[in-house]
Formats: structure tokens, C-alpha cells, sequence
């Protein structure tokens, strides 16, 4: 029998195990309402699943970027311990966390030459270096873009990223090389997925499509919003994969006049359609767009019944989750009313 | 057994006795008080007390006593206690001086945090023969001790070329303890280093004077001296509250029962001088209830039937005998049942007794379990002793028919040969058709008990449809009935199936499940209108006459389980019983010891749990809805915490 195949139904219980655990609505007007840091710390760590996190934590005087990066932590913790549980960690397909996690080191290491600042080593998550194929410490290192290029010479996305050149400023492109990379990651997971049966395979593409049709309407709308770029413009910098919103579709989204225009395309297809039933304020886009894809991830968990479905829907859940609660952190810190607070929470 | 009959009370008056009768009424302890504003409304002049409580100032003050100090109030009357003239006065002053006293305490109890904290820190730079002093006088060095989490250690190799030196001490699961050293000459971008490493940097000069040594032991005397200072204080507290105590039981007892009795006043309603009480008394209660009144010329109560005022609901006390008592447990666990319904108490306390009996068979393992439901009840007042004396009784006699004794199933053989009993002990193990069999039927038994009690209730409460057409009515109930004994028929070589056996037994009542809405109409002789057209009534209807088929299967089936666990209790016991023939002689009797404690709580467990679960799926879903409200009568709640 083909190994993924199986049906690893245990996995599919301990996730669901797992997902019953999130945070509540309830907890989270706790947390809205917490004076400082540390008392949200405190709180996640005596009353909901992030003891597991915080337990050997001194919350007392924690720091508000550990906290984030702990929480950060937690997130390949839950990861390790779903894919190790029935050693599903061997196939392909899962190896996306990871593919993530390196793609966003090689971003964030383009981001600091660009910024010329050489403080890349505070965003890097060391807790999963024994997971990546990359260095670390020494990409972050890495000062230009003709090192990163020499730096990453041995793996593959030394051939994504070798056809752009730095600026005579030392400046790459970032938005081009982060849809190479996002293209290079989509088409490797494409590929793992027909390792599945059919209705999976449908079931995580059309999944993973739908993340990408709203992250392409997020950031075109944000071009045209911000830059008023053209419709030409933001094709070449949107990633080149197409879910329920076709390539004609999208393109007549781009090529709205203005912001407005934009939005009102975007409410006449099936996303508008399902936020304008939400009831909610349609020029929320960033939101709308969130909602959305908690919501359709939500579903998919609900429904189903086999592993890769419920991971990918479960990790994307308990991302939110942690964005929620980085929210919240950020939001005390700096002390947002709760009411705005809750207003940016995904539940 | 039944429900309580009630009596609905009307008690009008002239608002001068107004407090003597609230009194009366908590002192009774017969009388459930409804809402009068439910009957007045908003006519005839009547309106509902909003007062504030006078008393309950006291109490809370009494209640903040009691929450610095743990002390409880006791329910005591006044008499022989001098009482203080002004009482708030009394219990303002003790509040006041404790307040004075839980502040000190707080101070002190906040140095020794800080002292402990203190203390755990250094304790990590224990056997630093260094003089910390001298360390920090240093003119070209920096030091700083501290904790460095675990994450940020693994980024130190990217600051290679930077001029510093950490070390550890201890290690953490999420911390590492230790000091860093650098040149003062660089010290501002060290510290800029690792304060975005997160490292939390120790205040320890200010506890640190000489060694690591020295300054544990001078931390420990300071924890040692406040948490000295936090007992002492803890003792004056406890001093003055044990000596204002019989004031304040009486204090607190007086005022607890205005308190609570002013409460009462919200549920009447009252005009300028008239108030009206309403309420319920159980009928056996209501003589003594009237006689409480009769010094009471101006008040007139009045009994009616309880059911008499539609908008209000009567309250249900479930009537039961000593035996059935207990379970009246698992009945309020599901609701209780409307005033017009059936007390199941007795049912359930049959079936359960029976069911667990069949299951757990075993005479020393049931006797030992009734012993311990009676030891549980005596000494712990724990609900479910009496159900476990009962079952175990039950487990005990059964033990008896299947000849179990402690796993031993061949004891009581001899026993049986000498009396010329030979059909008994039925060996489970030798029967295990039977035994299933008999649990299906036994199942169908009760099954067709609970549909039967169902068509009684229907037909007293005149719900026709249900009674006569539903699943759990007459039309189920002949269904049922001709499928089984058809298949026993055929079972046995009967031709049972016949044609007009088939239409007038199964199909029809079928039919009659099918059009249950409709033929309910026509027996009432009232019109059906279709609501929402015939495609949508056959849709509906053919999945829900199709649940009902399913259902039948099910919960026949469910009853299995009483066979499994006959079964899996004598299969429990053949493992411990094998597990002893494998160990030395001197060992037998510790394994058959354990492994009866151990099948005793297992097998205990999941008989219970899945008796449980066959009374509330598959009998009370049959019959028992559970929505009755519980008859409560009023009292004073002698409870420390005041809303």
C-alpha cells in the first residue's frame, strides 16, 4: 500500500483533540483586558494549552518579544509533535512548514540588505535550526545580496534567486524575489500533493489555492491603493497561481481605475459575495481576507478525515491563533483600548 | 411511586404583619415562593418592592471578616450573648482593626517575595568563592549576572567577533544562569546585545555584601525573620476574631435571617397596605401550613389546586421509598419530570439495580461494594453510598447464579451438589449465546415498558400524536412487536411473514408513523394544512420514519452490552485467576487481592457509567423529557458570601 495512502486516522483524532483546546472567545476578552505582559503571560500560562509553552517561563518579568517568540516556538512545537505522532514527518508534503520557515529566513536576510542593518539574528527562529537545510547563524551573516546568492549556492534556491541583480545601491527587488520564492514553494507543494489520493489532492489545493487568490487580492489591492500601480505592474508581481479566482478574473481586478473601483470588483466574486453576506464593511479588505481563509480553514478541519487536510488546516488555525495573540501583546504594550483590540482578533 | 401533589397558596395581608409572615414562611420549611408580579401583573394596583436590603452591609462586612481571617460563622440564637448596642458598630470596628492588621501582613508578606525571589537568584551563583563587591569595583570590567533563556544562548556563536564572555552556572529547561563579563570601554553595546537576547539582569547588589555563600545566608535569616513577622501577625488576627466570634455568630445569624427574609419581600407584591404572597405547599403540608396563620386575624390564606393558575408552573418533589431514594439522583442529574408526568425513580432504580446486578455479578466482590457504598454514605455522606449498597446487594445475588466468588467460580459448586440444585451455578463462560440473547431480550422487555409507560403519559396529557402514532406509541409499538416475534417465529420454523401479517401489523402502523401529523388532526377532528407543501412532508417524514427504524435496531443492540460485561467480568477475572496459577504459593493471595481490587474498579466503573448510559438513551429518551422545575422551599441560607 502506498504509504500516503494510509489513512492515519489517529493523527486526524489528535488534532481535533488538539484543536478543542484553542482559545475561546472568552478568553480572549480575558486577554483584551489584561494591564501588561506579563499578566497576559500569566494568564496563558495557568488557563489554556500555552502552559505547555510557558510552563518553565517566569512570567513575572517577561519580555514582550520573548513572549512573541516563545509563542512563535509553540507553533513548530505543535508541528513536530503532529507530523512525529504517526511519523508522517518522512513524506513530502510536510516537509511546508519548513520550506515556510526557510523562505521566510531568506526573506528576512534580503529585508536587512535592503535596510542595510545588520540585525537580522534578533528575527531568526534558532529554536528550528535543527530542522532547516539553512545556517542560521551564518546567513545571518550574510551583509549583500552577492553573498546571500554565494551563501545559498548548494541548495535550491540558489537557482529560484540567481537571475536577480542587486542595484548599484546594493537594493534587490524584494517583492520579485519573494514571488520567485513563493512560486518555488507552491510548485514543490503542488507536486507532493498528487502524491495523495484525488479527493485530497483537490482538497489541499483548492485549500492552498485559496490562500493564494486572497493573498494576491491583499497585496494587488495594496499596490493599487498605495502606488497606484497598473494593471501590468501588479500582474508581474503577484504570484502565478489561480484558485476560484481565475487568471481573467483577477486581472479584471487589477485593472480597476481606482481603490474603490477594486473593491467593488472584489464584492462581485464568490469572496465579496460570502463577506457582503458576513455582513461586514467591504473596504476591511486586509480583514475580509483573513476572516476568509480562518473560516474556509475552519470548515476544512471540521469536515475532515484525512491527515495532510487536517494539518495544513490545523497549523493554519493555530497561526491565526498565535497572530491573535501577538495582537493582543502588541496592543497592551501599547495601550490600545480593548474594544480596538478585540476588533483585530480572527475568532 | 409518584410526584408530590402541590396546593397553590394565596397569603394576603395587611402590610403591618408583613415581616411576621415572611418569617412564618422561612421558618416553615414547606412553602416554595413564586413571583406574585406572575399572577398580579401590572393590574389591580400591585406592584413589586424594589427596596434595598438594610442588612446586607453588615454582612458584607461580616463576609470580608471571614475572607481575611478563614474564620466560618456559626448559625447560634442571641440568647446569653451580651450583645453589642450597636452591632454595625461592633463588626465595623473588628473589620477596621483586622483591615489594619492584613495591611502589615501584606507588607511583610511582600518583603519576603522579594527576599525569596532574592534567594532563588543567588542560590543559582551558589559556591562563587568571589567577592561580588570587589567584582563590581572593578575599573576595566563590567560583570553582570543574570539569566539568559535558551534560545538566545544558541545565537551567542553569531557575536563571535564581539568582546565578551559569557558563562553559565546552572541550566534550566529555559534559561541559562550565568555572567557575562566585558571591556567598560564597550560595555553600553554588550549590554545592547544582550538586552535584545532578552538576558534578565539580577539586582543582586543590593543583597550581595562578600560571597555567594554570605549572601544566601544572609537572605535566608531576612526570609526566615519575615515569614516570622507574617505568623505573628497571622496569630494576632486570629486572636481577635476567635474572641469576637460569639458576637459575631450572633451578628451574623440575626442579620442573616433579616437579611434573607427582606429578600422574600421582592417576590410579593404589595398596594398601600395589602401584600400578596404566592406560592406552593406540598398537600400533606398545607394542614400544618394553615394552622401557622390562625393567630393571624388580618391574613387570609387561601389553597387551591396547584395546576389552577396556568402561569405558573407547579414545582415537583419526587416521592420515593427508602429503596428508590437514592436513585432520585440520576433523575435530577436528567430533570425532573413535569407536574403531569411520571416519577421514573422507581423504574430506574429497578433497572439499574437489576441491570448492574446481571453485570457485575460476583457474591464477595458485590457484598464488598455494598459494604463500601454503606462506609461511603456514613462516614462521608457520599450520594452514590446507598446506590453502590443496593447494587452491590444485586452484583452479590447474581454472584450467587452464576457461582462467582471473588473470581472463584467453582466455590460455591459443592455447595449447589449438597442441596441438589442442579441447574445452578449457570458458568457464564459455558453460555455465552444464552447470555447475549438474554440480554437482547431483557433489552426489548424494557424497551417495551418504556414505550407502554410513554402511551399512558401520552393519553393522560391527551398528546394523541405521540400516544397513538409515534414511534413510542401504539403504532411503534405494534411495529416492534410483530418484527420480533415474526423473527422469532421464523427463528423456530414458523411461517410468521403472511400477507395480511405483513399490511396490518408492520405496514400499516408504519404508515401511521409516516402520517402521525395528519391522523393526530383528524382524531382531534380539527383540519391539516400542509405548511410546507407535500414534497417537503414526504421528505421529512421518510427520513424521520427512517430514523425511527434505525432506532429500533440500535437500541435493541445496545442492549449487548449487558451480555458483554457478564462476559468481560468473568474474562477479567480467568486473567487474574491464570495471573495466580503462574506465581509462587506465598504470592496467590496478594494477586488475587489486587486483581480483584483492580477488576472491582474497572468493571464498578463501567458497569455504573453504562447503566447510566442505558437509562438516559435508551428508556428516557422514550418517554422522559425532564423539564420540571424543583420544589424549593425558602429558607435562610446561613452562607458567609454575600452578593
Amino acid at each position: 500500500m502506498d504509504k500516503n495512502r494510509r489513512s492515519y486516522n489517529a493523527t486526524v483524532a489528535k488534532i481535533r483533540a488538539m484543536y478543542g483546546k484553542r482559545l475561546t472567545p472568552a478568553d480572549y476578552t480575558e486577554l483584551v483586558n489584561k494591564r501588561n505582559v506579563s499578566d497576559i503571560a500569566d494568564y496563558l500560562k495557568k488557563n489554556t494549552h500555552y502552559a505547555q509553552a510557558l510552563d518553565q517561563i517566569d512570567t513575572v518579568n517577561i519580555h514582550r518579544g520573548m513572549l512573541e517568540d516563545l509563542l512563535n516556538r509553540y507553533i513548530y512545537e505543535l508541528y513536530r509533535k503532529i507530523t512525529k505522532f504517526e511519523h508522517i514527518n518522512k513524506q513530502e508534503f510536510y516537509n511546508y512548514k519548513i520550506l515556510q520557515a526557510e523562505i521566510g529566513v531568506i526573506l528576512s536576510c534580503i529585508r536587512h540588505i535592503n535596510a542595510k542593518s545588520d540585525e537580522q539574528i534578533t528575527d531568526i527562529p534558532i529554536y528550528i535550526q535543527d530542522m532547516l537545510s539553512i545556517d542560521m547563524i551564518e546567513i545571518a551573516k550574510v551583509r549583500t545580496f552577492e553573498e546571500l546568492l554565494a551563501f545559498l549556492r548548494k541548495t535550491a534556491y540558489y537557482d529560484v534567486l540567481k537571475n536577480i541583480e542587486a542595484d548599484n545601491n546594493g537594493k534587490v527587488d524584494f517583492t520579485m524575489c519573494e514571488v520567485k520564492l513563493r512560486s518555488y514553494y507552491l510548485s514543490r507543494i503542488e507536486k507532493s500533493v498528487q502524491a495523495w489520493g484525488k479527493k485530497e489532492a483537490e482538497k489541499l489545493n483548492s485549500m492552498i489555492l485559496t490562500d493564494v487568490d486572497l493573498i494576491n487580492v491583499v497585496n494587488s489591492y495594496r499596490m493599487k491603493a498605495y502606488f497606484g500601480e497598473d494593471e501590468k505592474e501588479i500582474k508581474k508581481n503577484m504570484l502565478p497561481f489561480y484558485g476560484r479566482l481565475s487568471m481573467e478574473k483577477q486581472e479584471w481586478i487589477y485593472s480597476a481605475s481606482d481603490e474603490a473601483e477594486f473593491i467593488n470588483r472584489f464584492s462581485k466574486t464568490y469572496y465579496g459575495r460570502q463577506v457582503a453576506e458576513w455582513g461586514r464593511d467591504m473596504n476591511d479588505l486586509d480583514q475580509n481576507a483573513r476572516l476568509l481563509r480562518y473560516r474556509y480553514a475552519k470548515l476544512a478541519l471540521k469536515s475532515a478525515y484525512s491527515a495532510p487536510v487536517s494539518v495544513y488546516s490545523f497549523m493554519f488555525l493555530m497561526e491565526v491563533e498565535i497572530r491573535n495573540l501577538i495582537s493582543i501583546i502588541e496592543g497592551v504594550r501599547y495601550g490600545i483600548p480593548p474594544k480596538q483590540i478585540e476588533s483585530l482578533i480572527i475568532v | 411511586m409518584s410526584i408530590e401533589r402541590m396546593e397553590f397558596v394565596n397569603i394576603a395581608g395587611l402590610t403591618k404583619d408583613f415581616d411576621e409572615v415572611l418569617i412564618k414562611l422561612s421558618e416553615c420549611g414547606c412553602f416554595h415562593i413564586e413571583s406574585a408580579s406572575k399572577i398580579t401583573g401590572k393590574e389591580k394596583g400591585f406592584k413589586v418592592l424594589k427596596e434595598e436590603n438594610p442588612y446586607t452591609p453588615v454582612l458584607k462586612q461580616l463576609s470580608e471578616i471571614s475572607s481575611l481571617t478563614g474564620v466560618k460563622y456559626k448559625n447560634v440564637s442571641d440568647e446569653g450573648i451580651e450583645m453589642p448596642e450597636v452591632p454595625e458598630r461592633y463588626v465595623g470596628d473588628v473589620r477596621k482593626r483586622l483591615e489594619e492588621m492584613a495591611d502589615r501582613k501584606k507588607a511583610a508578606k511582600d518583603k519576603l517575595t522579594e527576599y525569596e525571589c532574592a534567594l532563588e537568584q543567588v542560590n543559582h551563583l551558589k559556591g562563587m568563592n568571589v567577592d561580588f563587591q570587589q567584582l563590581a569595583a572593578c575599573e576595566f570590567i563590567k560583570v553582570r549576572f543574570g539569566r539568559l533563556p535558551v534560545d538566545s544562548y544558541s545565537k551567542l556563536p553569531y557575536y563571535e567577533d564581539k568582546l565578551f564572555y559569557f558563562t553559565y552556572f546552572t541550566e534550566e529547561t529555559e534559561y541559562y544562569w550565568g555572567v557575562y563579563f566585558c571591556p567598560v570601554s564597550c560595555a553600553d553595546e554588550i549590554d545592547e546585545i544582550f538586552e535584545s537576547l532578552y538576558f534578565e539582569c539580577m539586582q543582586i547588589s543590593k543583597f550581595i555584601h562578600g560571597t555567594s555563600d554570605d549572601a544566601i545566608n544572609e537572605l535566608t535569616a531576612l526570609v526566615q525573620e519575615n515569614k516570622e513577622t507574617v505568623d505573628k501577625i497571622n496569630e494576632e488576627m486570629l486572636e481577635l476574631v476567635n474572641k469576637a466570634k460569639p458576637k459575631l455568630d450572633a451578628i451574623f445569624t440575626r442579620y442573616k435571617t433579616q437579611h434573607d427574609n427582606f429578600d422574600l419581600r421582592t417576590k410579593a407584591a404589595v398596594t398601600n397596605d395589602k401584600f400578596l404572597i404566592v406560592g406552593f405547599v406540598p398537600k400533606n403540608e398545607a394542614d400544618r401550613f394553615m394552622k401557622l396563620f390562625d393567630s393571624m386575624s388580618s391574613v387570609s390564606v387561601v389553597m387551591q389546586p396547584a395546576d389552577v393558575n396556568g402561569k405558573l408552573e407547579p414545582p415537583i418533589k419526587l416521592k420515593n421509598n427508602k429503596f428508590t431514594q437514592p436513585f432520585s439522583m440520576f433523575v435530577e442529574m436528567y430533570g425532573l419530570p413535569s407536574y403531569n408526568g411520571i416519577n421514573p425513580t422507581t423504574f430506574v432504580a429497578i433497572t439499574y439495580t437489576l441491570l448492574f446486578g446481571i453485570m457485575f455479578g460476583d457474591v464477595g466482590q458485590g457484598l464488598v461494594l455494598a459494604i463500601a457504598g454503606a462506609l461511603l454514605w456514613k462516614f462521608k455522606k457520599f450520594a452514590l453510598g446507598p446506590i453502590l449498597t443496593r447494587v452491590g446487594i444485586s452484583g452479590a445475588i447474581f454472584g450467587l447464579f452464576y457461582g462467582s466468588v471473588f473470581g472463584f467460580e467453582e466455590l460455591l459448586d459443592p455447595v449447589y451438589e449438597a442441596l441438589g440444585i442442579t441447574f445452578l451455578p449457570f458458568k457464564v463462560m459455558e453460555n455465552v449465546t444464552t447470555i447475549l440473547v438474554g440480554a437482547i431480550a431483557l433489552g426489548v422487555l424494557i424497551m417495551f415498558i418504556s414505550i407502554l409507560i410513554n402511551i399512558i403519559i401520552g393519553i393522560r396529557n391527551k398528546k394523541i400524536e405521540e400516544a397513538l402514532f409515534g414511534n413510542n406509541g401504539i403504532a411503534g409499538l405494534v411495529f416492534f412487536g410483530s418484527i420480533l416475534v415474526g423473527a422469532i417465529g421464523t427463528l423456530f420454523g414458523v411461517k410468521m411473514f403472511s400477507v395480511p401479517y405483513v399490511l396490518c401489523l408492520i405496514i400499516l402502523p408504519l404508515a401511521a408513523m409516516f402520517m402521525r401529523e395528519p391522523l393526530s388532526y383528524w382524531v382531534k377532528g380539527k383540519k391539516y394544512h400542509m405548511e410546507s407543501g407535500l414534497t417537503d412532508f414526504i421528505a421529512s417524514n421518510f427520513f424521520e420514519v427512517f430514523e425511527f427504524l434505525l432506532g429500533y435496531a440500535t437500541n435493541t443492540l445496545s442492549f449487548v452490552r449487558i451480555g458483554g460485561f457478564v462476559l468481560s467480568h468473568a474474562s477479567m477475572m480467568l486473567v487474574v485467576m491464570a495471573l495466580a496459577d503462574q506465581v509462587s504459593t506465598a504470592a496467590v493471595p496478594i494477586v488475587v487481592i489486587i486483581g480483584n481490587i483492580f477488576v472491582m474498579g474497572i468493571e464498578g466503573l463501567l458497569v455504573g457509567i453504562q447503566t447510566l448510559r442505558l437509562e438516559f438513551y435508551e428508556i428516557f429518551s422514550r418517554f422522559y423529557s425532564g423539564d420540571g422545575k424543583p420544589f424549593t422551599p425558602v429558607k435562610i441560607n446561613y452562607d458567609e458570601n454575600i452578593e
